[in-house]
């Protein structure tokens, strides 16, 4: 049955009542129980103040009470029976329940149908007064922005390639980028920096392409050749090195808020441990060069995808590794229901983000006050998670059948044990629950000890699975699973799963439809997600790409808000370059290595980076490109190149994560552990992005606890010590001090350098009987010349 | 287009872009804005950092510390007496509807004696004599509700304003809002015998110098208490001269590399980190408070948060969370009147030691001390010697910053089930609490995700009754 919304409330408090001189009890009533209620619950959806009250319905003036709104008076004096107020307030009826953030306690109801039955006594004049909180006052504006409107926002235009710019050194040109970054620059005065020297390019393109530093001899070799042709070389062979999907998966991971676990780890949302398999395939895809348009439809419907292949299920862990909240069964069902939307919820705002830099989830309780982004929008787009379920599946070639029974006997394992974890106490108190609660003791024994003997492997998948929820029993909220039975939602009316109103077939977003977009019909409707997301929805798709990507060359994007390409985000500094070098990656097969080559070959990659004072002066945020901005290594690269350095490092590919802390651990960082509830400290201390929830970048911060980890951990140390060793050989300290400039550094010391050094070990000598060389390779170690990228 | 709600509303002051944009201006398009979290201003020419929000109006209070006990404290047995329940012992009055997630008995009454204490005369049993002793510098409300009966969610949302585990903690927010007064160390820190609740010191989606830092202080000696704080194997003075060659390197690199500000900063944090060892020997050190300070608060992990505490924020750190824990010790689903018989003396000596100290020190009025859990317990009894949690009515605290002292706020029904007079959300709680810190909770917002976000979300009330 459809609702129809009379009473639209939101609860909002906003501000106290202006005080009316009391002069009877029934006045005395009004002011003191039943004004600050209208006020507070109600006048922000129905209010003068507003152009349009929800359901046509004000609730500041005595008149406009009685007259009511779409489905009649909202208060008939002296029947409260009659009074659909009151009705809305006691929630009786299932279509009609005001406010809905929650029903009022018993005595405010009551002190309303007090107020009715004794007339309804109401000073309010016909004009309504001017609320005295901040908020109600406001006008509120229509339904976000119309379609129609929406469609001519400059990211849902078609891709068209640009004729390169005129501009004032078509000699600096080397690739189509560098005509409209030239342009620019012309406009703003600014000339593009020298090109960087060969060292300080090859260091940026390795540390770009594969996260690692180069060798010594590999940027001497460079130095002595540094010819265009060498330079395009090296990066191809960048390009079909096994460490380049290490690196660059690891980008995607951050847009895939990839982790190990949950935000909590309770009964019902244990940690993921086949989670790496996810990661695996990432590096494998990246390493592959696998089209970007089809990375992204494996991601939602791999099984689905003629060609599809048993390892390939490991990709569908990009919703299969989802974080999930807790599901305490002991909660009523509204709470649970919540909870799972809130679930749908984090997968509809990471997918819409990160792939389409559209913030839908803002559309999730009314219309997107900004983007042609409807209300309906959202549900439809939610409806495709509420029917997808998060299970193991198989990763090797199976009988579909028994694979199938694999499969649901590790989701009931899952959560019979989940619920089980929290409801075993009940049974002695809730006798009714006592035959449930043996029958799923017995059947986890029986499943546990089934599954313990079977040996497949298994990754985190997603299966077509439409979700209810069941709250048939009042003391124990179960789900409510139907396999291969996709469910539309109803609009969750301001966001309440209490309050539903009409039912969204699933489907993709309005903006991307000629018309009325069509809904999906297969299963779940995953894979014509995809389908829309990197077909009608392509252009957009495959600029947020580009952009991320450029973001990750550059240290900033030509949108400088990479997901949130709505009106609310940062406009492109180089609307054409973004646009051209759009269109040219689509035409160019959706190939990342394509767009890498693209971008590293241009001239505006290949500038020096030093700071210019005067080019500074126009530009001091760098965003017409007048220098190649120097940034500090993340995490990894940082770790990673400490490892390499001292000769540490393990470069073995793949398997189950480890610690990332431990001396003996020696793996690249991309293999570490990865917690959402408790990622590790250094983790923490260096920037790396919350994995709750899709995060549109890195920040970059430079903090004391992060040099205390330089200065006083036992990780560094330990490399410290390592990298003095593989220097043990040599007996003269100045020789010595040249091989650990190599090593670390990547560069012959310098005489006064060498000098520096000298002076410390002597001193050092002077104290403790010995040269301490420990002690000064953790000084190079812990350098700004290390830890940054010029 | 003009923005309709509140939510959407723009920053007040400097918007969030152009902060950034500052801070980018100094460091050459990469924010070194971690520093400033724990750098504050003025050190030196080369300074970088970010620019605080500022308060909206001239704060009473410039300093949080907040109690946490952990776990839900039960109301019923320590602030809020109800002689109703002992008429009814062991029954459920059926015009009372005392439902809660978990199969309870009847109502169970409090066996501790309730008095009158100070000028105020508010009501506090003999589980709290000390705190007793101080009732007129208390401000007690006793119609607190919450909206989730489960530990974690009801936890994320007094600490963030909502149930997800993702938003930014209060502490995060203050943070963003005001920055830190002292440069060697953090704005918000965070006192929890377990890093298991991280994610209640989480900056979420605010810049991440704004996270809490944690400290673990069921240790007493910083140097177990703090990581990485000491090197094992250098003194200090190995350390300084291996800190001048660094710096030397550095600056020769920064020489060549073109001056970047961000170059600099990275130099004057691990200078900060190098002074900070030293200094946190000493401020994270509670057993260098003199034997009748210690006396006063105790020597338990919770009277050594408080007495901590008290440190920080004299040498100007802005919010301390002190967590009673590990683990929720309050959540007492049995044999509450014999665990509160243990666990009252030591949470009562700490607190009120606490309020005393700093109001002899005069630093009261600029300090805002905030007590109570995720939510109270029910009237009723569970598994017949407990108490189940009840998120619908319960008690909190709070003393000085600008709070009227020796007033009780607020009822729940004859049962001490659900607040029905002068109800106070969460919200409410983190409206007042900014509105103390100099913020209009309405204003204090972080541009993220498409919109703008705020502590209180589209709620919250300013609770200008309890105000001084």
């Amino acid at each position: 049955m459809r609702t129809i919304p009379i009473f639209f409330l939101l609860g909002l408090l906003a501000g106290s009542p202006t005080p009316a001189a009391a002069q009877s009890p029934q006045l005395d009533h009004f002011e003191s129980k039943i004004r600050p209620v209208l006020v507070e619950q109600c006048e922000v959806c129905h209010s003068a103040a507003l152009e349009k009250p929800m359901g046509g319905l004000r609730l500041d003036s005595r008149e406009a009470l009685r007259q009511g709104g779409a489905s009649g008076a909202a208060v008939i004096p002296g029947q409260p029976g009659q009074s659909l107020l009151l009705k809305a307030l006691t929630y009786k009826d299932a279509n009609l329940k005001m406010p809905p953030t929650g029903k009022l306690p018993d005595n405010v109801i009551a002190d309303f149908e007090k107020w009715i039955a004794d007339g309804a006594e109401d000073p309010r004049s016909t004009e309504a007064e001017e609320s005295t909180g901040g908020i109600s006052t406001k006008k509120q504006e229509g339904p976000g922005t119309p379609i129609e409107e929406g469609r001519k926002w400059w990211a849902f235009q078609p891709l068209t390639e640009h004729a390169a710019p005129k501009t004032s050194k078509p000699d600096w040109v080397a690739r189509k980028i560098d005509s409209f970054v030239l342009a620019k620059l012309d406009e703003s005065n600014l000339e593009p920096s020298p090109a960087a020297d060969p060292r300080t390019l090859i260091r940026r393109a390795y540390f770009d392409l594969i996260g690692l530093p180069p060798t010594y001899e590999q940027v001497e070799a460079f130095a002595a050749d540094p010819s265009p042709e060498a330079y395009a070389a090296l990066i191809d062979v960048l390009l079909d090195s096994p460490r380049y999907g290490e690196r660059w998966g690891r980008h995607w991971l951050d847009v895939a808020r990839w982790a190990e676990d949950h935000p909590t780890s309770e009964s019902t949302n244990g940690p993921h441990p086949y989670a790496w398999r996810y990661r695996d395939w990432v590096i494998e895809a990246l390493n592959d060069d696998i089209p970007y348009d089809r990375f992204i439809r494996m991601q939602f419907a791999a099984d689905l995808l003629p060609g599809f292949e048993p390892a390939d299920m490991r990709a569908l862990g990009y919703i299969g590794n989802s974080p999930m909240y807790h599901k305490d069964p002991r909660l009523s069902r509204d709470v649970i229901e919540t909870l799972t939307s809130d679930d749908w919820d984090e997968r509809v705002d990471a997918v819409s983000r990160g792939l389409l830099g559209l913030t839908v989830a803002c559309a999730r309780c009314h219309d997107h006050k900004f983007d042609p982004i409807t209300n309906k929008d959202y549900h439809a787009v939610a409806g495709v998670f509420a029917s997808t379920w998060l299970v193991k599946r198989p990763i090797v070639a199976m009988d579909p059948a028994a694979a199938d029974k694999l499969v649901w006997d590790h989701e009931r394992l899952y959560r019979v044990k989940g619920m089980l974890g929290n409801i075993k106490e009940l049974d002695t108190i809730a006798p009714e629950l006592h035959p449930k609660v043996a029958e799923m003791d017995a059947e986890m024994k029986e499943l546990e000890a089934k599954l313990a003997k079977d040996s497949t492997p298994l990754t985190h998948a997603v299966v077509d699975c439409g979700v209810w929820i069941d709250g048939s029993i009042p003391t124990v909220t179960w789900f409510d699973l139907r396999p291969g039975q996709p469910r539309d939602l109803p609009i969750f009316i301001r966001g309440n799963v209490a309050n539903p109103g009409e039912i969204v077939p699933r489907r993709f977003l309005t903006v991307f439809a000629e018309d009325e977009p069509e809904p999906f019909r297969q299963g779940s409707g995953r894979l014509e997600l995809a389908d829309k997301i990197v077909g009608t929805a392509g252009p957009l798709a495959a600029r947020v790409w580009v952009n991320r990507v450029w973001g990750w060359h550059f240290g900033q994007h030509i949108a400088g808000t990479p997901s949130d390409f709505g009106t609310q985000g940062e406009r492109p500094t180089h609307p054409e370059l973004l646009d051209d070098l759009a269109a040219r990656f689509v035409e160019n097969g959706w190939s990342l290595k394509w767009l890498h080559r693209e971008i590293m070959l241009s001239a505006t990659y290949r500038q020096d980076s030093r700071h210019l004072e005067n080019a500074a002066k126009t530009d001091p945020t760098n965003r017409w490109l007048w220098r190649y901005a120097p940034s500090r290594l993340d995490i990894e690269s940082w770790r990673d190149a400490v490892l390499q350095v001292s000769d540490e490092l393990e470069l073995r590919v793949g398997g189950p994560s480890e610690p990332v802390d431990t001396e003996c651990e020696a793996r690249r960082t991309v293999y570490s552990q990865m917690s959402r509830g408790r990622p590790h400290a250094i983790f923490q201390l260096y920037d790396y992005p919350d994995t709750t929830q899709h995060a549109p970048q890195r920040q970059i911060t430079t903090t004391p606890l992060q040099q205390l980890f330089v200065l006083n951990s036992e990780w560094m140390e330990y490399q410290a010590r390592s990298l003095a060793q593989r220097v043990y050989q040599i007996r003269d300290a100045g020789e010595k001090i040249t091989a650990l400039y190599r090593r670390a550094l990547l560069r012959d010391p310098t005489a006064e350098e060498v000098d520096q050094a000298l002076s410390f070990l002597a001193a050092r000598e002077a104290t403790v009987g010995h040269i301490p060389w420990p002690e000064y390779t953790q000084i190079l170690l812990s350098t700004n010349e290390f830890i940054y990228l010029h | 287009m003009a923005a309709p709600l509140a939510r959407h509303a723009p920053a007040y002051g400097r918007a969030p872009l152009s902060r950034r944009a500052f801070v980018e201006s100094l460091c050459g398009g990469f924010g070194a804005v971690g520093l400033a979290g724990m750098l504050g201003a003025g050190t030196g020419p080369n300074t970088v950092g970010t620019v605080p929000i500022g308060p909206h109006f001239a704060p009473k209070a410039k300093h949080i510390i907040f109690l946490f006990l952990t776990g839900g404290p039960s109301h019923i047995d320590m602030f809020d007496p109800k002689p109703t329940l002992q008429k009814y012992a062991g029954q459920r009055p059926d015009s009372a509807d005392l439902r809660t997630e978990r199969m309870t008995g009847g109502l169970l009454p409090s066996p501790f004696e309730f008095k009158r204490h100070g000028q105020s005369g508010a009501e506090i049993s003999e589980l709290l004599p000390k705190l007793s002793g101080i009732a007129d510098e208390l401000c007690i409300i006793r119609s607190m509700y919450t909206f989730n009966p489960t530990h974690t969610p009801a936890r994320n949302l007094i600490h963030s304003g909502n149930i997800a585990s993702t938003r930014p903690s209060l502490g995060s927010w203050i943070s963003y809002g005001l920055g830190t007064e002292n440069q060697n160390l953090p704005g918000f820190v965070a006192l929890s015998p377990s890093v298991g609740s991280s994610q209640h010191w989480r900056a979420g989606f605010l810049p991440a110098e704004h996270q809490g830092t944690h400290f673990n202080h069921s240790e007493t000696d910083p140097e177990k208490m703090i990581r990485y704080l000491r090197n094992t194997k250098l003194d200090a003075a190995a350390q300084r001269q291996q800190l001048d060659l660094l710096t030397t390197l550095n600056r020769q690199h920064r020489e060549e590399a073109g001056s970047d500000a961000f170059l600099e900063a990275r130099i004057q944090a691990m200078e900060t980190a190098y002074r900070m060892q030293f200094e946190a020997l000493d401020v994270f050190d509670v057993r260098k408070e003199p034997a009748t300070v210690r006396e006063e608060y105790g020597t338990t992990d919770f009277a050594n948060g408080c007495l901590l505490a008290r440190r920080l924020v004299e040498r100007g750190v802005r919010y301390v969370h002190v967590y009673y824990g590990p683990g929720q010790p309050w959540d007492d689903h049995k044999e509450i009147n014999s665990k509160l018989r243990e666990r009252c003396p030591d949470m009562d000596r700490g607190a009120a030691a606490l309020i005393s100290d700093i109001k002899r020190r005069g630093l009261l009025d600029e300090t805002l001390v905030v007590w109570g859990g995720e939510f109270g317990r029910t009237p009723v009894s569970e598994a017949g010697d407990g108490r189940d949690h009840n998120p619908y009515g319960f008690t909190m605290w709070m003393a000085g910053g600008g709070i009227r002292g020796g007033i009780t706020y607020g009822a729940t029904d004859d049962f001490g089930f659900q607040a029905v007079e002068n109800r106070v959300s969460i919200h409410d709680l983190h409206a007042t609490i900014l509105n103390q810190m100099g913020f209009d909770h309405e204003r204090l917002t972080y541009r993220y995700a498409g919109r703008d976000f705020r502590l209180t979300d589209v709620h919250g009330r300013v609770l200008k009754e309890l105000l001084a």
